[in-house]
């Protein structure tokens, strides 16, 4: 067995046959993509890689796996019906899915495109990043590394993807496992890349008790008296790790990843490479994608921002020379209750003042559901989260919509703002100007 | 349609199924929403697959978070069940907004919560994925069975009343959709 030095989970340890998976070409390309895209030009040591959060995310899951499987930790009867070995059979079924479990975490990022997320939108109608991991698991090269690992490579894009991102049926076992690695609540990825960023940008929000939430979850019926279908949970001594998770959430998302700087700077970015790019899209083919990294990117990045003949000069500038974009509104409580878009409308009348061109707009509200799971308490019961926890349902659900402006008409724009904003807000100046607003149709 | 425009119609049968004495929350406004869209041809672009109590959609549930982030709907927990979905303090003026919006598509929301209001998770979960059975799958000669294969905690006798309510919730609805005969069937 081999073991890799790792500064959040200390040792990551895989099998000989996994290392081949860890040395093909498309996992060696993670150690050049940036796990929080341009983030280390707000904290600049923030350059830590998706090579590293692939090898956490397989350790962190094969642990929950360990934890929910083992008998001891089973409550319930239907539980232990559908999880393989629980009875004391099947053996072979209980190491398979953790072997399929650990190749599907170490694979689920593998079809990042360059900047991670930052550059999503820039692929062909119908493709998103998780089609590209699909493809590479699919493809030939890792076709002989399954059939050493007696794994199928079906199983694994399942468990990769998770049933939001896959078209394949799922029984009630893979949605469980593909929940370990992808899940909206306790999947390993987000535990991983919590406390991996937190670590790296130097902030400590991202911080919580992982072991001890680890060390109780649970697989649960969601309810005692309604349905049985199984879902993860936790036992009820792991409610306040399982809380501490999901506030370091909320503030790694107001404090990190959408700090405003960090935000303009993805939108310039996602700007510099559809100009930069043939055709302003990302190649689909396998081979292509391998071969196309955050390296590349920045090399052709700072050779157009030297170069005012190079395609995304100006583009490339704006990043290079940190020229960036400032923002000079951001959505206020009191404004939300007077009008649907507060945001847009600024927006729209700042662009018919001054031009498109001088201004950008990030509109953003999270996704994913409310944080209800079921809670296993110390009396037998089961329990919704947001019924038995203080906090968890006064987590605020994060949203942002800020308006940014050039550097050369900042001082003018936050003037004409400051002067106008009330007639903006309620909609008398730049509704006409509109290219969406709201209508009934 | 346009985002708001959708939540206006989620608020809308929020407000209707607790009217019908419905819990009112995720599961039951997801389920409520295939009905919505799916039977009742109530098109709001969400994609439904099987997931989570049945039929699910990632952009409903999505939609509801962002409904929840602008004030139109809230959280009220409810011990020990799962929470209930409210109007938010920026209900009325989605509402104001899109009144005409609403009043077309109210006698069909009606419909949906009357018939799913008082029903529990459980009975949802297998009444809904019965409907996904019978519209995704038409061709499947043994919906029983097909309904126990995708959800095994379900008991015959469970999925067995479920596939028949599914049957007159169709007829029944009939009179309220253009494209559908009498059994429900497009075309």
């Amino acid at each position: 067995m081999g073991e890799i030095r790792d500064p959040i989970h200390v040792f990551v340890r895989f099998e000989p046959s996994e290392e081949k998976i860890i040395g093909s070409r498309a996992f060696q390309r993670l150690r050049y993509i940036h796990q929080l895209a341009l983030t280390y030009l707000v904290y600049p040591s923030a350059t830590h890689r998706r090579f590293e959060h692939c090898l956490g995310v397989m350790e962190v899951a094969s642990r929950i796996y360990d934890v929910v499987t083992n008998p001891e930790n089973i409550h319930h009867e239907s539980i232990r019906e559908f999880i393989p070995g629980a009875k004391g059979g099947d053996k072979l079924g209980h190491a398979y899915w953790r072997q399929v479990l650990r190749c599907a975490a170490l694979c689920h990022d593998l079809g990042h495109l360059p900047f991670s997320h930052a550059a999503e939108d820039l692929l062909p109608e119908g493709w998103k990043h998780e089609r590209l991991s699909q493809e590479i698991i699919m493809g030939k090269e890792f076709e002989p590394l399954w059939k050493e690992l007696k794994v199928q490579p079906e199983d694994v894009v399942k468990l990769a993807l998770g049933k939001k991102k896959c078209n394949l049926e799922f029984s009630d076992w893979e949605t469980i496992l593909s929940e370990i690695i992808v899940g909206d609540v306790f999947g390993a990825d987000r535990m991983d890349y919590l406390l991996r960023d937190s670590y790296h940008a130097g902030v400590s929000y991202g911080r919580f008790d992982h072991y001890r939430l680890i060390d109780t979850l649970r697989i649960l019926p969601v309810s005692q008296k309604d349905s049985q279908e199984p879902g993860l949970g936790v036992e009820r001594g792991g409610l306040e790790s399982a809380e501490a998770l999901l506030w370091a959430r909320y503030f790694m998302y107001t404090q990190l990843y959408f700090h405003p700087t960090r935000r303009i700077y993805d939108i310039h970015l996602m700007e510099f490479l559809k100009e930069w790019l043939p055709g302003g899209q990302f190649p689909t083919e396998v081979d292509k994608h391998i071969d196309c990294s955050d390296n590349e990117v920045t090399a052709g990045m700072r050779k157009a921002a030297a170069d005012s003949s190079e395609p995304g000069h100006a583009l490339a500038k704006r990043i290079i020379s940190r020229e960036h974009f400032r923002q000079i509104y951001e959505r206020s409580s009191s404004e939300e209750l007077r009008a649907l878009e507060p945001g847009k409308r600024v927006y729209d009348g700042l662009v018919s003042q001054f031009g498109k061109d001088e201004v950008r707009r990030d509109d953003y509200t999270q996704t994913g559901g409310s944080y209800d799971f079921p809670v296993y308490t110390k009396a037998g019961d089961i329990v919704s989260s947001l019924a038995l926890s203080p906090t968890l349902s006064k987590v605020p659900t994060f949203s942002v919509d800020r308006v940014y402006v050039s550097v050369a008409i900042r001082d003018e724009a936050e003037r004409w703002v400051e002067k106008n904003r009330d007639q903006i807000i309620t909609g008398a100046i730049g509704e006409e100007h509109s290219s969406g607003k709201l209508s009934e149709s | 349609m346009e985002s708001f425009q959708r939540a206006s119609i989620l608020l809308t049968l929020n407000e209707e199924l607790r009217k019908a004495g419905s819990w009112a929350g995720e599961t039951h406004m997801q389920k409520a929403a295939f009905f919505l869209q799916e039977l009742m041809e109530v098109t709001m672009g969400f994609d439904f697959i099987l997931y989570k109590h049945g039929p699910f959609s990632f952009d409903l549930r999505d939609e509801l978070t962002f409904m929840r982030a602008q004030g139109f709907l809230r959280l009220e927990p409810q011990y020990p069940y799962g929470p209930t979905l409210v109007g938010g303090e920026k209900s009325e003026l989605l509402k104001q907004a899109f009144r005409q919006t609403i009043e077309k598509h109210l006698t069909k929301i009606r419909f949906v919560s009357q018939k799913l209001g008082t029903k529990t998770v459980a009975e949802l979960e297998r009444t809904a994925t019965a409907l996904y059975i019978r519209l995704r799958e038409p061709a499947e000669a043994d919906p029983v069975e097909r309904l126990r294969s995708l959800k095994p905690h379900i008991a015959l006798p469970e999925a067995q009343a479920a596939v028949l309510e599914v049957q007159q919730i169709t007829r029944d609805s009939s009179s309220l959709t253009a494209s559908k005969g009498p059994l429900g069937l497009a075309g």
